[in-house]
C-alpha cells in the first residue's frame, strides 16, 4: 500500500539554509546538504529546496547545492523557486534533482509543464501552487504569494494536470506560517478536483495538523518546514503521530 | 578506488544520475557514464539503465545501438534497468511510440488507478527474488504512471499494488533484473539493494544460464 509522506522543505538562498524571522529578515540556519542528510536519517520520505535567492547568481549556486546533496541524498529531492523553462527543469533534474516544482512560470507560460512532461515525464514535474481564500473560493498568487492573478486554485489545479503535472503542491497563503493548521477545505478541494497526488503545505503547528491534511484533507502528504527548523518538533515525532493515526507511513528504524 | 566491477550507466540524457552512481560505486568501485547505447555495453561486466525520463525520448536516444545492446543483453550480459529502464526491457509502451530493448516479453502500459502517477513510498510483496532476500524491501520509492506487463509471469520476482492495480516490482530472467522503484531514491535499503545486485553479480549469479 502506499504510505502517505511527510516532507521536509527549506528555504535556500545563495546555497545556504535561511529562516525568516518575523517575516522580515533572514537568518542562516545551515548546510542544506547537512540539513538533508539530516533530515532523511530522521525519516523524511522527500526533501524539498525551494530557492528563495532574488538573483539569478544566487540562483545558480543552488544547482551545484543540488549535486552535492544528490551525491549524500538517497531519498528523492525536488527544487523549486525560479524554474522558468522546460531547459531550467532539465538543468535542475540533470544537477541532482528527481522532481522540479514549477509556480509562476507555469501561470505565465502553461506549455512548460507540458514540454517538461514530454520530455523528462510527469512523474518529475510538479505544479506549486500558492492560494489565497477569496469568498468561497481560492484565487492563485504568483511571484512568491505576493501577486493575486484571475485564476481560480481549483480550475487552475486541474489545468495544470491537464498540461502535464504529475503532482500539485498546494500551499495555503493565509496559513503559511500560522501554525493553525493546514487549509482543509482548500487541500480537500483540490485533492478531490485533481488524479495526481497533492501535497499540502502551509500552516503545520504540530503533528495533528499533518495527520489533519491527510485524512480530512485527503493530501497524499504533507509538507513541513518551521515547526522542524524552530525544534518545535522532530520528523520522528511527526512520523510517530502518523503511524499512530493507523496512515501507512514508512517506517525508519 | 579500484575497479571491483566494471559498471557502466546508460544515459540516455534526461535525468539525475548522481545518487545512482553514489549508490552503485560502493560496491562496484567507478562507474562509467555512456551515453552511446552500442558503446555501453562493450567491456563492462554490469549494464545499468537508469530510470527518470518519458519511454518516447528514451527510446529515440536508445535507437542507434538498440540492435547491439539488445543482442548484448540476450547473451547475457547483467542487466539492472530501474524504472523507466526497466520499462525500456520491454518490447512497448502506452505512453509513447518507440522501440524498447523486447528483451523481455510483454508490453508496458497505464497504470490502472485512481492516483497517477504512483509518486511515494510503496512496500514489496510476495517476494522471491534473491536479491530482495539478500537485502530486505521495506517500503521503497516509486514514482511511474506506467507498469510492465509481462508477458510470462513467472519473471516476476516481487509485487506492488497501487489502489488495486497489482503490477511487477521487480523482474527477473537469468542475467536481466528490472525494478520499478528507485532503490537509490529507497534510503539506506535501497542502496543496501543494489549492492545485493552487483553482489549476484559479482559472484556469478545474476549471470548464470548465460554466456
Amino acid at each position: 500500500m502506499l504510505t502517505r509522506r511527510l516532507v521536509v522543505c527549506l528555504d535556500v538562498q545563495g546555497g545556504r539554509v535561511v529562516k525568516g524571522v518575523q517575516f522580515e529578515s533572514l537568518r542562516d540556519v545551515g548546510d542544506p546538504v547537512a540539513l538533508a542528510v539530516r533530515y532523511e536519517r530522521e525519516g523524511a520520505d522527500e526533501i524539498v529546496f525551494l530557492d528563495i535567492s532574488a538573483s539569478a547568481e544566487a540562483r545558480a549556486t543552488l544547482l551545484d547545492v543540488a549535486r552535492r546533496t544528490a551525491e549524500r541524498l538517497f531519498v528523492p529531492l525536488t527544487i523549486g523557486g525560479g524554474v522558468r523553462t522546460a531547459d531550467d527543469v532539465g538543468r535542475a533534474l540533470r544537477a541532482g534533482a528527481d522532481k522540479v516544482s514549477i509556480n509562476s512560470a507555469a501561470v505565465a507560460t502553461p506549455e512548460i509543464l507540458t514540454e517538461s512532461a514530454y520530455r523528462y515525464g510527469a512523474q518529475c514535474v510538479v505544479a506549486s501552487i500558492d492560494a489565497k481564500r477569496d469568498g468561497d473560493r481560492w484565487r492563485v498568487y504568483v511571484k512568491g504569494g505576493k501577486v493575486p492573478t484571475e485564476l481560480d486554485a481549483v480550475a487552475w489545479a486541474c489545468e495544470c494536470v491537464r498540461r502535464g503535472a504529475g503532482e500539485i503542491l498546494l500551499t495555503s497563503i493565509d496559513r503559511d506560517g500560522a501554525r493553525t493548521g493546514y487549509d482543509l477545505p482548500l487541500t480537500r478541494a483540490i485533492a478531490d478536483a485533481v488524479c495526481v497526488p497533492v501535497v499540502a503545505s502551509g500552516g503545520a503547528g504540530e503533528a495533528r495538523h499533518v495527520v489533519d491534511a491527510i485524512t480530512e484533507g485527503g493530501a497524499d502528504a504533507a509538507l513541513v518546514a518551521g515547526i522542524l527548523h524552530d525544534g518545535v518538533t522532530t520528523v520522528r515525532a511527526l512520523k510517530a503521530a502518523m503511524q499512530a493515526a493507523a496512515l501507512p507511513v514508512r517506517v525508519t528504524v | 578506488m579500484d575497479a571491483l566491477l566494471r559498471c557502466t550507466v546508460f544515459d540516455y540524457g534526461a535525468g539525475n544520475l548522481h545518487s545512482l552512481v553514489k549508490a552503485l560505486e560502493p560496491a562496484t568501485g567507478p562507474v562509467r557514464i555512456e551515453t552511446d547505447a552500442a558503446a555501453a555495453v562493450h567491456e563492462t561486466d554490469l549494464l545499468v539503465l537508469p530510470g527518470v525520463g518519458a519511454f518516447g525520448l528514451a527510446a529515440e536516444c536508445l535507437a542507434a545501438g538498440r540492435d547491439a545492446m539488445r543482442a548484448a543483453i540476450l547473451d547475457g550480459l547483467p542487466t539492472l534497468g530501474i524504472c523507466l529502464g526497466m520499462q525500456l526491457l520491454f518490447a512497448e509502451s502506452e505512453e509513447a511510440p518507440g522501440m524498447g530493448l523486447d528483451v523481455l516479453p510483454g508490453r508496458v502500459t497505464r497504470l490502472r488507478a485512481q492516483r497517477v502517477p504512483q509518486i511515494g513510498w510503496n512496500t514489496v510483496d510476495d517476494v522471491t527474488d534473491p536479491a530482495a532476500r539478500e537485502a530486505p524491501l521495506p517500503a521503497v520509492y516509486y514514482a511511474n504512471g506506467f507498469v510492465c506487463r509481462p508477458v510470462d509471469v513467472s519473471v516476476v520476482t516481487g509485487w506492488t499494488t497501487h489502489d488495486g492495480d497489482r503490477f511487477p516490482a521487480i523482474v527477473r530472467r537469468g542475467a536481466t533484473v528490472g525494478v520499478q522503484f528507485h532503490p537509490e531514491k529507497s534510503s539506506a535499503a535501497g542502496v543496501a539493494f543494489v549492492h545485493a545486485i552487483v553482489h549476484g553479480v559479482a559472484r556469478g549469479t545474476l549471470s548464470q544460464g548465460a554466456r
